[in-house]
């Protein structure tokens, strides 16, 4: 099956590899990530006394300090470093010679009028210039209606944890960059792109908006029981929690049945109707709750797989670190980390598809000396 | 689109279904390419609603790819087509003869992607995928929520945005790529490695310290305090953020609790995470006698960062929300709201969102457009019930 994979370039020749400026904060730094990804030169351009990033718990050393976050290890996987204070004229100064010998700035907290001056002065240039990205992440969270349909019903909404918005809004970000890229080649001439990081919230909305408007459906928390169709959700297993997904079709009932082996459910012929199974959904699902929570959640997985009913494992970090999918597609790759030595280090998602080999985060300031020069 | 998008020019024929796929091609029909959707009657089955959330901008070809000849349709168009898009399971598309093996060398330009569930190579590649499913595997279900809670999920596609996102990116590489080769390439994307791509700092502390990290609930690793509180009514809550110690000032001020400012246990943030749950009880006192409307407001008067927690209905109405969203008209006739894309290219306006087409609507259309078919054989082809 490798030779299905799509062909790997070992790495981009010096032709193809642009240099691209990072001036992003944590809704940018993905976008940034997956330019690195690509093969790109990326030259991440932080204040000296560390930013936003890199302050981010949890930390993978024994305290908090600039070097150890976990989203700055991850995040600026594959960058360099310059530390430079944007907010003095000095500072703003060394950033427009660099900008001289660069493709491409991501950027969020420059002016409009400071990135035209140097698109003037450049017209091979292009800018990507992030608005509305200094909103806290809670409080865009619940502007853009997305917290009302994360979490249990009646309970505490809740953002979704690991700042995964931000991965996202960071792949808008870059959505916007590779189009505005693909012009430059095309045309030689450089772009001009402004993402709206709230409006990249809002995006996720769209569907719970569209029913909403275009149907009178409302959209709420759901849970994780019966949350999709009646007889799905996340259910105990004996190490945890595996979840199970039966649509909304009858054929995988009787597969299911068979499985189960449950003298009351088989016993109700009426529950091969989707409708009914929806009426006693909750006898349902505390029959497979009580039948399950016995067995390991990777046996039970596997065995709903084998009989073609939907099924995955509810997974934790510390799981996935050893995922047998993510080790053989490459995604994960050992490494001798020179912070943390011998470990698994995720690669990335576009990484492992260009089969790209990927750098460590660089520490701060790092690459004063050699690029400034 | 108001003048011709980045992408304008571009041929892509659109083999995809729920939701990826279509959110791939849809945003790519939003920067100016050319969607062409093939539908057949079998998938038609179902909601007849036509969703501007996978359809919009696109056109619709009606195709039976059960017969050879509409599989010989198919081919021809791939053969004229810059991207190709698909997201069945693996065997699906070798069936029908649609695989990049068969259409590769009719075309070397073709960029061919497969969104699948776990992609198309190792031990998980056969597994069925759901969002759900991959919500769970993916490490979120157990990242978000607070300590102790049970699995807590997202109502809406998440994973499928986040594989079609990459799924984007990687067409526009790919893009970029065969300027300077002039061919086009595989590429086998699995949605669970572009989910987990996205919780990789988690995954790599996971990985340093063989441990998985805490889950914070509605807490920030290092502001404080910070949470949704509830208010006045049924199901109605604030959020808040303090990050500075101005911000922390005027919040003491604004509970009625100046006592806080003098407390040394409270003095910076660090100590103020120590003592966090005292801290969540004195502001849900004052937030539960509010509306959520009210709570924000004075929080926001006072300097606060702070938010209610705005419902579909909320974000639609609100005159400083919902900029990403255009009206559309539904096949219906109704009015609804679609959103668009979240940036702009210099100075030119958002994509505007056309009523999605019914199924077949652009059939002569597109067989005119991109393989110069004449009416005879278009009509030939339908006296077949090769074109649906």
């Amino acid at each position: 099956m490798k030779s299905a994979r799509s062909k790997a370039i070992a790495s981009l020749s010096e032709a193809k590899r642009l240099r691209v400026l990072d001036v992003t904060g944590p809704a940018g730094v993905y976008a940034a990530r997956l330019l690195a990804e690509q093969g790109h030169e990326v030259i991440r351009i932080e204040h000296p006394a560390g930013d936003a990033v890199r302050r981010l718990g949890p930390f993978l050393g024994p305290s908090p300090n600039l070097e150890d976050g976990a989203y700055h290890q991850f995040f600026n996987a594959g960058k360099r470093s310059v530390a430079l204070d944007l907010t003095s004229d000095e500072g703003l100064a060394i950033f427009a010679r660099l900008a001289q010998s660069a493709d491409v700035i991501v950027a969020s907290g420059l002016q409009h009028a400071d990135l035209a001056r140097l698109r003037a002065r450049d017209q091979h240039l292009v800018t990507v210039r992030l608005v509305n990205d200094d909103i806290p992440e809670l409080i865009a969270y619940a502007r853009s209606g997305l917290l009302s349909i994360t979490g249990h019903p009646g309970k505490t909404p809740v953002l979704m944890g690991g700042h995964i918005i931000y991965a996202a809004t960071g792949l808008w970000v870059m959505v916007a960059t590779s189009a505005a890229l693909l012009v430059q080649k095309a045309t030689g001439r450089g772009q001009s792109v402004t993402v709206d990081i709230q409006q990249c919230f809002e995006t996720f909305l769209d569907m719970a908006v569209e029913n909403y408007t275009g149907r009178n459906r409302p959209t709420e928390r759901r849970g994780y029981r019966g949350a999709v169709t009646a007889v799905s959700g996340a259910f105990p297993s004996s190490d945890g929690f595996w979840m199970l997904s039966l649509g909304d079709g009858n054929d995988r009932w009787p597969v299911l049945m068979d499985w189960m082996q449950d003298p009351v459910l088989a016993g109700d012929p009426a529950l091969a109707e989707y409708d009914e199974r929806q009426r006693q959904r909750d006898r349902i699902l505390d029959r497979i709750s009580a039948w399950a929570k016995a067995l390991p959640k990777i046996d039970l997985v596997t065995e709903a797989q084998r009989r073609h009913i939907p099924a995955a494992p509810v997974a934790t970090t510390s799981e996935l670190a050893d995922d047998p999918q993510l080790i053989e597609r490459g995604f994960l790759v050992n490494v001798d980390h020179p912070r943390y030595g011998r470990m698994r280090f995720p690669r990335g998602a576009l990484a492992t598809l260009w089969d790209h080999s990927i750098g460590f985060a660089p520490t701060l300031g790092e690459g004063n000396a050699e690029i400034l020069s | 689109m108001s003048e011709p998008g980045p992408l304008a020019g571009l041929r892509v024929l659109d083999f995809s279904h729920v939701f990826a796929g279509p959110f791939c091609t849809r945003s790519l029909a939003d920067m100016g390419a050319d969607v062409v959707h093939v539908e057949s009657a079998s998938r038609q089955a179902g909601d007849r609603y036509r969703a501007a959330y996978q359809h919009r901008n696109k056109r619709s070809i009606g195709i039976n790819l059960k017969t050879g000849a509409g599989q010989q349709v198919a081919a021809r168009l791939a053969a004229v087509a810059d991207i190709i898009v698909e997201n069945f399971s693996s065997s699906v598309m070798r069936r029908l003869n649609l695989d990049y093996a068969s259409l590769a060398p009719a075309n070397r330009r073709l960029i061919y992607i497969s969104l699948s569930g776990y992609g198309h190579t190792g031990p998980r590649s056969e597994w069925l995928s759901m969002n759900m499913n991959l919500q769970a595997y993916t490490g979120l279900m157990l990242m978000t929520g607070f300590e102790g809670d049970p699995p807590t999920a997202i109502s809406n596609s998440w994973n499928d945005y986040i594989g079609g996102l990459h799924g984007i990116i990687a067409i526009m590489q790919a893009l970029a790529d065969r300027v300077d080769s002039g061919a086009g390439r595989y590429i086998d994307l699995s949605q669970f490695e572009c989910s987990v791509a996205t919780v990789g700092a988690l995954l790599l502390a996971s990985a340093v310290s063989g441990k998985t990290p805490p889950r914070l609930g509605n807490r920030s690793s290092d502001d404080a305090p910070q949470g949704v509180y509830p208010c006045a009514g049924d199901d109605q809550w604030v959020a808040l953020t303090v990050q500075t110690d101005g911000q922390w000032r005027a919040l003491a001020e604004l509970l009625g609790r100046s006592g806080f400012l003098a407390d040394e246990r409270l003095s910076t943030a660090a100590a103020r995470m120590q003592h966090h749950e005292e801290l969540d009880a004195a502001i849900a006192a004052w937030t539960r006698e509010q509306t959520p409307a009210a709570a924000a407001s004075r929080l926001q008067s006072a300097g606060i960062p702070a938010e209610r927690m705005r419902r579909v209905a909320d974000v639609v109405d609100a005159p400083d929300s919902g900029a990403v969203y255009r009206p559309f008209t539904t096949a219906g006739g109704r009015s609804a709201l679609a959103a668009t894309l979240p940036f702009t290219f210099g100075e030119s306006a958002l994509s505007e969102v056309e009523t999605p087409h019914e199924m077949g609507a652009d059939t002569r259309d597109v067989l005119r457009d991109w393989l110069e078919m004449n009416g005879d054989e278009i009509g030939a082809l339908e006296s077949d019930r090769v074109l649906v």
